[in-house]
């Protein structure tokens, strides 16, 4: 593929891949603003490769997702070397998801944006993939790198697990969750 | 039905955060643009961590190095040379013993000439080798001269008579001697 023709490509996915380095980013916008960078500089310099195995929004998600956990990484280890505490790292790590978390929320919003964090990161990704990008599971499967059985009880699992921390917040709230698009729902 | 109703609450949920994102997602160009200025920028030619490590590495390799030439062990020819050279000087100086043994002088024993390097380079269990050789000679030779402590009760006085036998040409009185002592009735 042309490096012209890809970027048109890229382009055309842009903003999912934004919505996908932010998920991987734990919603922090400037860390997957820079992630996405790096995977465009990794195309450019032909670090990642598009070889048509899959489709190319399947490769860019996994291109996306590969980086966004070696820039976490690297984040890391550059905050623990200097600040020998960890927890103060967790902390500040947290004051910047909370700063960079966006947008005005609703309370609904900010209630499912929380209950996703507390997603374990398998559930979380199966479920964006899914209800986000719209992939199907066998392409969610691809670019979390597992099976479609894995990939599959992930989205099970994460779904029950987000529907359980949403009921819960319903009734520490007082929202009615899940009873807006289904009435008969009991 | 209510898990239906629960995945298309999902669903607009994640539409909405969609939404969201799409708004403040940065522009497609600057991005791009950023991460082509970023590929065109030199690369640090030198980096610090590479160049600790590659430090570090050259010194364990010489440290290895030079541990490696002190403990080498001496070649076969060397060491074989080097203990028949200790072999001969032993067997000299047990002969030269031997020879001198009941004179008063005690002899003057010339140790062997090894050069110092030479000797550092023979094992040590050769030395062992000889220690126990040594000593099994030694084990050997009490061996020989051991007699047993009852060996005395074997022998009386009258062993000479029992040990010589009568001559055909000796007379009566001589015969008589070789007859037990009769009690006289």
């Amino acid at each position: 593929m042309q490096i012209a023709e890809l970027k048109a490509e890229l382009e055309r996915l842009h903003s999912a891949s934004f919505g996908w380095a932010l998920s991987c980013c734990r919603r922090d916008q400037t860390e997957a603003e820079e992630v996405l960078q790096t995977v465009y500089l990794k195309i450019l310099e032909g670090k990642a490769r598009f070889g048509g195995e899959s489709s190319l929004k399947t490769w860019l998600f996994a291109v996306i997702r590969k980086t966004a956990a070696t820039e976490y990484r690297r984040r890391l280890l550059r905050s623990l070397r200097l600040s020998g505490d960890p927890e103060e790292l967790v902390e500040r790590l947290a004051i910047g998801e909370s700063q960079s978390a966006g947008f005005e929320r609703s309370e609904l919003q900010g209630h499912f944006q929380e209950a996703m964090k507390s997603l374990p990161r398998r559930q979380r990704e199966a479920l964006h993939l899914v209800f986000y990008e719209d992939l199907s599971l066998r392409e969610a499967a691809d670019v979390m790198g597992v099976s479609i059985g894995s990939a599959r009880q992930h989205y099970e699992r994460g779904k029950k697990r987000l529907r359980e921390s949403l009921a819960t917040m319903e009734l520490g709230y007082g929202i009615n969750w899940g009873r807006a698009g289904n009435p008969s729902a009991v | 039905m209510a898990s239906i109703g629960e995945e298309q609450e999902i669903r607009a949920l994640f539409s909405e955060l969609r939404l969201a994102d799409e708004q403040t997602a940065p522009g497609f160009n600057a991005v791009w643009h950023r991460a082509q200025a970023r590929s065109l920028k030199p690369r640090r030619a030198f980096n610090l961590s590479f160049a600790v490590a590659t430090g570090l590495l050259i010194c364990a390799l010489g440290t290895l190095a030079f541990w490696s030439m002190r403990s080498q062990p001496a070649s076969p020819a060397s060491a074989s040379a080097i203990m028949s050279a200790q072999a001969g000087s032993f067997a000299a100086r047990s002969e030269r013993s031997s020879n001198v043994a009941g004179t008063s002088a005690a002899p003057q024993y010339s140790r062997p000439v090894v050069k110092n390097r030479v000797r550092r380079l023979v094992p040590p269990r050769h030395d062992q080798e000889i220690a126990v050789n040594q000593q099994l000679t030694r084990e050997a030779k009490a061996i020989a001269s051991w007699q047993s402590p009852t060996s005395d009760l074997l022998s009386s006085p009258s062993d000479g008579l029992f040990k010589s036998l009568p001559q055909l040409n000796e007379n009566a009185n001589e015969l008589k001697s070789f007859l037990p002592n009769r009690e006289k009735r």
